[in-house]
């Protein structure tokens, strides 16, 4: 690529990185310069939006072209998410069927004496239309009442608090069951004025009717019909407000931010582990379980040491975090090197063997036996890595995130190990061909990746949790192959990658709150980029001028992302 | 207390169980089975199982309404077994789809597809129930028991034993175990069978010969799916009698072992799966005794890993025999070195007990607490886990390198036979007496020894 060409792009970076970083940090603080110098430790909150700007322009000056690429994959895939909570929200207009309700027949007329009706002038009687999990839920009212000639009557059917949602339908009906009035809404007046005890203009009343004859009278009421137009302006309306939540919600204040930035660092650091061994074309999946000994290592550390100063006792557990990992990925590395043992198999399992191992420790021996739930002691303070934003758990972890970043980037591409990895990752035959071990070599990729998994576990363990908990992990590794791949194994895209995949993850969590809207969209979110990414035909259809490699071997799609390295 | 468990192995109710646990690791496992044969091995069986479960309970519990009660009963199983099998295939066409045509990562789809499965049945769940945990709140169905007639309890001697293994399982039970001979049928007999056995064997000489590769592949993806389907409907129909969020809890995994360990063969594969299905059920029952369930239920994984380790240790040993008599040509003494592979196998096997035993130790000593606390706990842990270690290093040298068996034979025994008798005499010392047990566990190995290949060894040299 030319000079030009490389200054035009970086000059593209910087400016898509400042606007980034301009654009998170002025929704966080809506604007005013005023209130974000008020809010505690604003410089650091600005230096980590800096660093996030940063991220981005590295994501452009490395991926260039890919860039547009793996942003389309993000957008086709938000959009076939829209569909589905649009899918899923297609049932949000039949709130309007149910919820608990209230009728009455107004008068000014003197109450008729009779014993055999349900229903006496000016007394509310209520229930609840189509209560969820009920054999046989109410769907319909007619309650009989007496009336006499003359009698001037208002029906009212009415929500019977703002948190019922039904919207109502009222008929009067004689004797003989036919319809004398009918009524689907209430007028503005009605509700603010007349009647004291309407909600809103969904509630029906039909006002000032005057009886006929003497005789029981039926007042017949049901939730109103909802119309096609209404169920999916209802489930465009939802979807809209879960994706403003999904969208804008990670940065709206300083906490929720804090939630996006402490799950990026742990999800940045499982995609360098998984980048840098799916880039020697290892399909190691042990992260899970390298996280879970990092964390049951440094939480065990953590626990034992309350005296000592937090200055020698944090580098000591991020070593012995790191080394727990490395042991642990040494395990299928050298089985997969030196038995050819499946390392997609082994690493699965032995996932499962740490998980249980973790949970036998915790649940024996490191709970407090007078605990109700399962989880060890907090740490202590000293144990506790320090926090550089109030309010959140963003902590030192950024300053080590950004080491550990470096440091993947000077394996790779700046050692002799990291070129041994690139060229079994391109060409194993040729690897052994060209004098590379590629045994030793299999055996340390998996070992290093594990290194930075425990750190990954570390953070949960002494950053974000401070305790030790069942299920720490959550099922993170298996997002951490997401965040790799997006990054097309690159560790210096990784970075944006896990900060996207991360703002995503929190998004989800203030979607589900605010919107009602499942976790678990998400997640499908996340299935259907793997696929996209992951399908090079459907690269090369838009692409005219793209190079073919041979399509053979599985993890084809792994070796491209040699060709953005290049 | 450990009589209790040992009596409860040996018992018709446990076989039992041992069937309808495998019947979910069977499943899968003649699927992974299939697409390995073609070469194109199916991750997604996870997500596959998982969707069919789903998709069959939902269907089951909703057919009540669509038909009436009485109507629904009867069908509705069924018609959520042919539309959680509908789901399933669906998904692995579109994993067929991806990675055939569109040039999609195999591997990585079947991720994508696994995750999928996970998350979609839980957010479907959700909208459907407001839980997502579980289906409990929904009346779904089960696939039919079946029941034996009642003359087979009569027979004499093993109708009892009989009956009580086989009454009462699953349809999904029978339909698995039938499958295995379908399955073998189906790789060995047919034509398309054989096809598919050579696009897995070499793609370009099975496209050379005018066998359509990848239809083929097709075909052996959408199998597999149809298999996770089957399985995915025992876990929720049969097995359990709801859906639970990611309730395979893995065996799709398991399921893509199995095959290999099975020596690539529907049998093998069948035999692989019902060892899953026996540690399943070990852990299960080891449960009502006084140690951390954890440690049992982690059992089949290490066995998984020791499997691979065997396997792929096995397979190098076969080659370096093979290459050896290609090279010696007639002079080969094949019995011989048959049953040096044996007894390496044999060293293997052993070595697996042993790593069983340090893991053990190191479970004792890492959480003492839960074995009845530090002082009784840890000599236990110590003493398990160091005799484990040295068993361990006295069987290396023997499977690092087989000549070292033939040259070596009779360190190669006395290891052979004191590590086999020292596990047969802490079995037998449960019913007998510590020296009784320890002489005839030691008799008995030297006699285990003999005759797998030791009257080889003694009389070859």
């Amino acid at each position: 690529m030319n000079w030009a060409r490389r200054q035009a792009l970086l000059l593209v970076g910087i400016i898509a990185g400042a606007a980034v970083t301009l654009f998170v940090t002025q929704t966080m603080f809506g604007g005013s310069v005023e209130k974000m110098t008020g809010t505690a430790s604003w410089q650091n909150i600005l230096l980590v939006n800096g660093l996030v700007g940063l991220c981005i322009l590295l994501f452009v000056v490395e991926l260039r072209r890919g860039a547009i690429r793996v942003l389309l994959t993000v957008i086709v895939a938000l959009l076939l998410g829209f569909l589905v909570t649009f899918i899923f929200n297609l049932d949000e207009a039949s709130r309007f069927e149910r919820g608990e309700f209230r009728v009455q027949v107004l008068t000014e007329a003197e109450p008729v004496e009779h014993d055999d009706v349900d229903l006496r002038y000016n007394r509310a009687r209520g229930g609840e239309f189509n209560k969820p999990n009920v054999v046989e839920p109410v769907s319909e009212v007619a309650w009989t009442f007496a009336g006499r000639s003359g009698d001037v009557v208002s029906l009212l059917a009415y929500a019977k608090n703002r948190r019922s949602p039904v919207d109502m339908l009222v008929e009067l009906r004689d004797a003989a069951g036919l319809a004398l009035a009918s009524s689907t809404s209430a007028s503005e007046l009605q509700v603010d004025e007349t009647f004291d005890d309407l909600v809103s203009s969904k509630d029906a009343v039909i006002e000032g009717y005057a009886l006929p004859a003497d005789g029981i009278y039926t007042l017949y009421a049901r939730p109103e019909d909802i119309s096609a137009a209404t169920t999916y302006s209802e489930a465009l309306n939802q979807s809209r407000l879960a994706f403003e939540a999904l969208l804008l919600g990670p940065i709206e204040r300083v906490n929720r931010w804090g939630v996006w930035i402490q799950d990026a660092i742990t999800l940045i650091l499982l995609g360098l582990s998984f980048a840098i061994v799916f880039r020697a074309q290892q399909f190691s999946l042990g992260a899970e379980g390298q996280l879970y000994f990092g964390a049951l290592v440094s939480g065990i550390i953590a626990l034992n040491s309350p005296h000592v100063p937090s200055i020698l006792l944090i580098p000591f557990i991020i070593l012995a975090a790191s080394t727990a990992g490395f042991v642990y990925g040494l395990i299928p590395g050298a089985l997969k090197a030196y038995l050819g043992a499946n390392e997609l198999v082994s690493t699965l399992m032995l996932n499962v063997i740490a998980t249980r191992f973790f949970e036998m420790v915790l649940n024996f021996q490191l709970k407090p036996p007078t605990a109700g739930y399962v989880a060890s002691d907090k740490f202590t303070a000293n144990a506790v890595l320090p926090v550089i934003v109030e309010k959140t758990q963003v902590t030192i972890a950024v300053f080590i995130l950004v080491v550990v970043v470096f440091l993947a980037w000077l394996l790779i591409r700046r050692t002799p190990l990291g070129y041994e990895i690139r060229i079994i990752g391109s060409n194993l035959r040729f690897a052994d061909y060209g004098g590379v071990n590629s045994r030793r070599t299999i055996m340390l990729v998996m070992a290093i990746s594990g290194i930075v998994a425990g750190l990954a576990g570390m953070h949960l363990a002494n950053g974000i949790h401070r305790q030790l908990i069942l299920n720490i992990s959550f099922a993170l590794a298996f997002e951490g192959v997401v965040v790799a791949l997006l990054a097309r194994l690159n560790v210096l895209v990784v970075p944006f990658t896990g900060l996207l995949y991360a703002y995503l993850r929190a998004g989800a969590q203030f979607m589900e709150r605010d919107a009602n809207v499942s976790f678990e969209v998400v997640r499908m979110i996340q299935a259907i980029i793997i696929l996209l990414i992951t399908a090079e035909a459907l690269v090369s259809f838009f692409q005219a001028r793209q190079k073919r490699a041979d399509i053979d071997e599985a993890g084809h799609a792994l070796t491209q992302a040699e060709d953005s390295d290049v | 207390m450990f009589e209790n468990v040992i009596d409860g192995i040996f018992s018709a109710v446990f076989l039992a169980a041992i069937l309808r646990v495998t019947t979910p690791i069977l499943l899968p496992s003649l699927g992974a089975l299939i697409s390995e044969k073609a070469g194109v091995l199916n991750i997604g069986l996870e997500g596959m199982m998982l969707s069919s479960a789903f998709t069959g309970v939902i269907v089951s519990a909703y057919s009540q309404d669509w038909f009436g009660a009485e109507v629904g009963t009867s069908v509705g199983p069924w018609l959520g077994l042919l539309l959680g099998v509908c789901v399933s295939l669906l998904l692995s066409f579109v994993l067929a789809l991806f990675h055939l045509d569109l040039k999609g990562d195999l591997f990585l789809s079947g991720i994508a597809l696994n995750i999928f499965g996970s998350s979609a049945t839980v957010a479907i769940m959700f909208e459907l129930t407001g839980d997502r945990g579980n289906t409990s709140t929904l009346a779904s169905l089960q696939m039919p028991f079946i029941q034996l007639p009642e003359f087979i309890n009569d027979i004499p001697l093993v109708g009892g034993f009989v009956f009580g293994v086989f009454d009462n399982q699953s349809v999904m039970t029978w339909l698995a175990f039938i499958a295995v001979f379908v399955v073998a049928f189906f790789l060995y007999r047919m034509p398309i069978g054989m096809h598919l056995r050579a696009v897995g064997e070499n793609p370009e000489a099975a496209a050379s010969v005018g066998i359509n590769v990848k239809r083929i592949r097709y075909m052996a993806l959408l199998i597999s799916g149809f298999f996770a389907g089957l399985g995915g409907i025992h876990m929720s129909m049969g097995y359990l009698q709801l859906f639970q969020r990611d309730m395979t809890n893995g065996r799709g995994f398991i399921a893509l072992v199995t095959p290999s360990l099975g020596g690539g063969t529907p049998i093998g594969t069948m035999v692989a799966s019902s060892i899953f299905g026996f540690f399943d059920a070990l852990g299960i029952r080891m449960g009502s005794l006084e140690i951390p369930s954890q440690l049992p239920q982690s059992i089949p994984y290490f066995a998984t890993v020791l499997a691979l380790v065997i396997y792929a240790l096995q397979r190098r040993i076969s080659q370096r025999v093979s290459e050896m008599r290609t090279a010696s040509g007639a002079g080969f003494d094949a019995v011989f070195w048959q049953a040096i592979q044996r007894i390496s196998i044999m060293h293997m096997l052993l070595m697996m007990f042993a790593v069983i035993g340090v893991v053990t130790g190191g479970a004792i000593l890492a959480a003492p607490n839960g074995f009845g606390g530090a002082e009784a706990a840890l000599p236990a842990g110590l003493a398990i886990g160091a005799a484990s270690i040295a068993l361990f290093i006295m069987g290396l040298p023997f499977v690092s390198d087989i000549f070292r068996i033939q040259k070596r034979w009779r360190e190669s025994a006395a290891v052979t036979i004191v590590s086999l008798g020292a596990y047969l005499s802490i079995f037998l010392s449960l019913f007998l007496d510590l020296p009784v047990a320890l002489a005839i566990g030691l008799v008995a190995s030297a006699a285990v020894w003999f005759v797998i290949g030791g009257r080889a060894l003694v009389g070859g040299k």
